[in-house]
């Protein structure tokens, strides 16, 4: 096999001292000299990105297939295994990437689509079109669909899966199922995940009442779980529920697929491709929120009385105006033009300017969605509220373009949340329950259904293992009640002789995708990124390596992270794979690729 | 606490391996003549005990400077040419090879010889050149245990690279962590997954073997033990899906500088030259 020509992601290679020896030490000097002095066509060359198999086994799995199939294509296919913080810095602050493969916990409105593919936020860091995807027509669509209510932005959302699908900017290559164990003492309907999920857990008696005392512990794994604990950093916020429990939010959005307290087992699919009226979003910090639809949508928001900070400190409508001028502008005003956080961008574009939000009193704000419609504007309710007098000093700039409130690691974060932070270490991280918050107040009337018996347990405890062996002997040694990350399907077996433990699945609609940096001279070309799409047998991934633990995509909208309980759309046509049973038929692909106008020589895909 | 439960039973272990080998190898006579002049021995290895510890010292109060230096600074993740070279030079990956030998049998041993025969064969030498009558040895000994360390770890912040098993666990499996996941408490205080080219364990190993054969008519017993544990050590690397054949490669490389720096120079000729 030839694999004579220079590639531009090997640039780095050529050019720094160390790549320079790492060739000559390797013994190619042959292929090093071939690539300097090359300069006909080139072969089409792609990294792939994601983490290592420790902490992701099956994003490591799907990259494998990926990889034998892309390269079977005739392209120079790298992939870099890399550390999870150090994949979400390269693939969502620098922009240094070809492909990447992660798990992404999930979308939960239409409008998520906003901030992760609208052309205004192609320079900025985080979640923000981390493709720099940019069309006039996305960007119309996306404009579109949130001024509209009910069919008719259903049809503009259908036209937008329609165009996306098209040009493919990411992929969904499956659902997977959440997978996890629990003690059979534990009531959980599922391995939990969203901070809404953690709270009916810890209000839901143990089945073997009265021998229990301490904590809910909760087993996860990895490398640094527990380094950053800042809410709006995207490299590392890994420990699931934990910055949502502490850092409550106004309102919280119901979870689909998740029975509560009953302890029954989520039997139906969940969906996230439905609407959530405003209305079903559970009042959190806010006990009332008002929508006024007549003319400009506005929503009135009145706060629980009462409330406070962790630190004693009085929690007040200007801390919530100040959490969405922050998330807009983390140094406040003093830097050129903002610097937005990484995080929670896309749903505070909802509102025109955060100075718009207008604090009534200090229980009370109104804030103007003008033309936005009233689901995709109750999202903007649902980030966390961060304390002013700690984050308005991280203002600072630390950097060119970086200021405190990014760079902090937050250690000891102080939010307002049900559970306070106590302490971290290298194996455990504990949350205590807040003695006298006010949504523990029995007398008020309004106090949120899930939270019914609260608290059935002395706080949460999550236990930390280096790795996943590690984490389910902590929970067959009873050191652990349920496990929070995800569980590979090829580590099921190891719970099934233990009678005090529970498997516990559910579908879920977190996605393992690809994602094309558009900016890569031939990921630019939707073509391109059309047929790498298809070069994974979806079907094919689902049974063998998750053993049928997660859902293939089969509709358009499916194929962009919304699935549906019921599948009612039309089965997507033109994203078939070109093969059976996960073996790729290679004339087949040399033909789509010359369909859309590429050569090739020696089996080798040029550009 | 876990942690401690591990190490626990690594310290037992190895103690017994230690005292087992120290009696057959050395025997009793030497050790008690060793003992009742321990201070004129320290005195004379005190320089390269210093060097090494000093070297240990640095690796453990750098660690967080130097895993930002690897990643945010230099960048250099090598993983896919470690691969695509081996694509290169053989048909099927030297790790994929032996792990088709795989058996439950072999996966236990393997594993022991990884943590446990890889804690002795450091340790053992150390010792047995500690009762000798010259200290020279015990000096070269060290010496090339820094020098191996030193040129180790600077690598490891030149590279980053992924071992098979973190690579495509569809190609190889991670048999060392699938069995034993607790072993990964006691990798993790002294490494990190991304620390593989070179293999240290394959250096160390190697140099303690290059240099039993080097004094091999004063414990003729430990050239035949030293390289059977030497061997199976590099192998295991590779068995286990911890390391690539090239990291092996580059580790004996490594032995090979070390011994020969170690050989060459002592602490005090390089203090003489510099002086």
């Amino acid at each position: 096999m030839t694999r004579g020509a220079p590639s531009l992601t090997r640039r780095h290679l050529l050019a720094g001292a160390g790549g320079l020896g790492v060739s000559a030490l390797a013994g190619c000097a042959e292929r090093f000299w071939s690539r300097a002095e090359n300069n006909g066509p080139d072969q089409v060359a792609l990294t792939i990105k994601t983490v290592p198999a420790d902490d992701d086994a099956m994003a490591s799995m799907i990259v494998s297939r990926f990889r034998e199939n892309v390269e079977a294509a005739g392209i120079d296919v790298s992939p870099e295994p890399i550390t999870e913080s150090e994949l979400y810095r390269d693939v969502l602050l620098e922009g240094e990437y070809d492909v990447f493969v992660i798990r992404y916990p999930g979308f939960d409105e239409f409008d998520d689509l906003y901030g992760l593919l609208h052309s205004q936020f192609v320079s900025e860091g985080g979640w923000q079109n981390p493709f720099h995807f940019s069309s006039v027509t996305a960007d119309d669509l996306l404009e579109q669909q949130r001024t509209e209510s009910e069919e008719t932005r259903r049809e503009t959302l259908d036209e937008l899966f329609e165009y996306l699908a098209e040009t493919t900017p990411f992929t969904v290559v499956a659902y997977p199922d959440r997978i996890g164990g629990t003690r059979q003492s534990i009531d959980a309907p599922a391995p939990p995940q969203r901070a809404i999920e953690f709270i009916d857990l810890l209000s839901t008696a143990p089945a073997a009442a009265g021998d229990r005392d301490g904590p809910l512990t909760v087993g996860i794994y990895g490398d640094g779980v527990t380094d950053r604990l800042n809410p709006i950093a995207v490299d590392r916020n890994r420990v699931p529920g934990l910055l949502d429990l502490v850092y409550a939010p106004l309102v919280r959005r119901p979870s689909e697929g998740w029975e509560g307290a009953a302890g029954v087992a989520p039997a139906h699919s969940p969906s996230n491709a439905e609407s959530v009226p405003p209305e079903e979003y559970v009042p959190w910090l806010a006990d009332d929120v008002r929508w006024d639809d007549t003319g400009r949508l506005s929503a009135t928001v009145s706060l629980r009385p009462g409330l406070t900070w962790h630190d004693g400190e009085p929690l007040d409508a200007d801390d919530v105006a100040f959490t969405f001028r922050l998330l807009a502008d983390t140094s406040l005003g003093t830097a050129d033009s903002g610097i937005p956080a990484p995080r929670y961008r896309g749903r505070q574009t909802l509102v025109d300017t955060p100075d718009q939000i207008e604090v009534v009193d200090g229980l009370t704000l109104e804030i103007p969605f003008g033309t936005t419609t009233a689901p995709a504007a109750a999202q903007f309710l649902t980030v966390p509220i961060l304390p002013e007098h700690i984050w308005e000093p991280r203002s600072e700039l630390v950097a060119e373009r970086r200021t405190r409130a990014l760079t902090t690691n937050n250690d000891a974060p102080v939010g307002s949340g049900l559970l306070e932070f106590s302490e971290a270490g290298p194996e455990e991280l504990v949350l205590e329950p807040v003695a006298d918050h006010v949504l523990r107040d029995s007398v008020s009337t309004d106090v949120p259904a899930v939270l019914d018996g609260f608290p059935q347990f002395e706080g949460l405890r999550y236990n930390l293992s280096p790795n996943v062996g590690t984490m389910v002997d902590a929970l067959l040694a009873g050191d652990v009640d349920v496990t929070a990350s995800p569980l590979p399907p090829e580590q099921i077996e190891s719970l099934a002789d233990d009678n005090a433990v529970s498997l516990l699945t559910a579908p879920s609609t977190s996605v393992y995708l690809i994602g094309y940096n558009t900016h890569h001279p031939e990921l630019g070309n939707p073509n391109v990124r059309r047929i790498l799409s298809r070069l994974i047998d979806r079907e094919y991934i689902v049974s063998e390596l998750f053993d049928g633990l997660a859902t293939a995509p089969t509709t358009q909208e499916s194929f962009l992270g919304y699935r549906d309980g019921d599948d009612r759309s039309e089965p997507l046509p033109l994203a078939g794979f070109p093969g059976t049973d996960g073996e790729l038929d290679v004339e087949r692909v040399r033909r789509l690729f010359d369909e859309i106008g590429y050569r090739y020589e020696d089996g080798v895909l040029l550009r | 606490m876990a942690l401690a439960s591990v190490v626990l039973q690594l310290a037992l272990v190895v103690a017994t391996m230690l005292v087992t080998a120290a009696l057959v190898v050395i025997g009793p006579r030497r050790l008690v003549t060793a003992l009742q002049d321990v201070r004129w021995r320290l005195e004379m290895c005190l320089l390269p005990v210093a060097a090494l510890a000093l070297v240990l010292f640095l690796r453990w109060s750098t660690v967080d400077i130097a895993v930002r230096i690897e990643h945010r600074v230099l960048g250099n993740n090598i993983t896919p040419q470690l691969f695509e070279l081996e694509q290169l030079l053989f048909p099927v990956n030297p790790v994929a090879v032996l792990q088709t030998f795989q058996s439950p049998e072999l996966t236990s041993f393997f594993a022991f010889v990884y943590i446990y025969g890889y804690a002795f064969l450091l340790l053992f030498p150390i010792v047995a050149y500690f009762a000798l009558e010259t200290m020279d040895d015990l000096s070269t000994l060290l010496l090339a245990f820094t020098v191996n360390y030193t040129i180790g770890l600077a690598c490891y912040v030149l590279f980053i690279a992924y071992g098979p098993r973190n690579f495509d666990p569809l190609l190889f499996e991670g048999l060392l962590y699938d069995g034993f996941p607790q072993m990964r408490r006691l990798t993790n205080q002294v490494n990190q997954s991304t620390n593989v080219f070179p293999s240290l364990h394959t250096s160390l190993s190697m140099t303690v073997f290059f240099l039993a054969w080097l004094t091999r008519k004063k414990y003729p017993l430990w050239v035949p033990v030293s390289g059977v544990l030497a061997i199976s050590i590099a192998v295991s690397t590779m068995y286990l899906g911890i390391h690539w054949f090239s990291d092996v490669v580059a580790g004996t490389v490594l032995a090979l500088i070390s011994v020969y720096i170690g050989r060459s120079y002592s602490i005090r000729d390089l203090r003489r030259s510099i002086g």
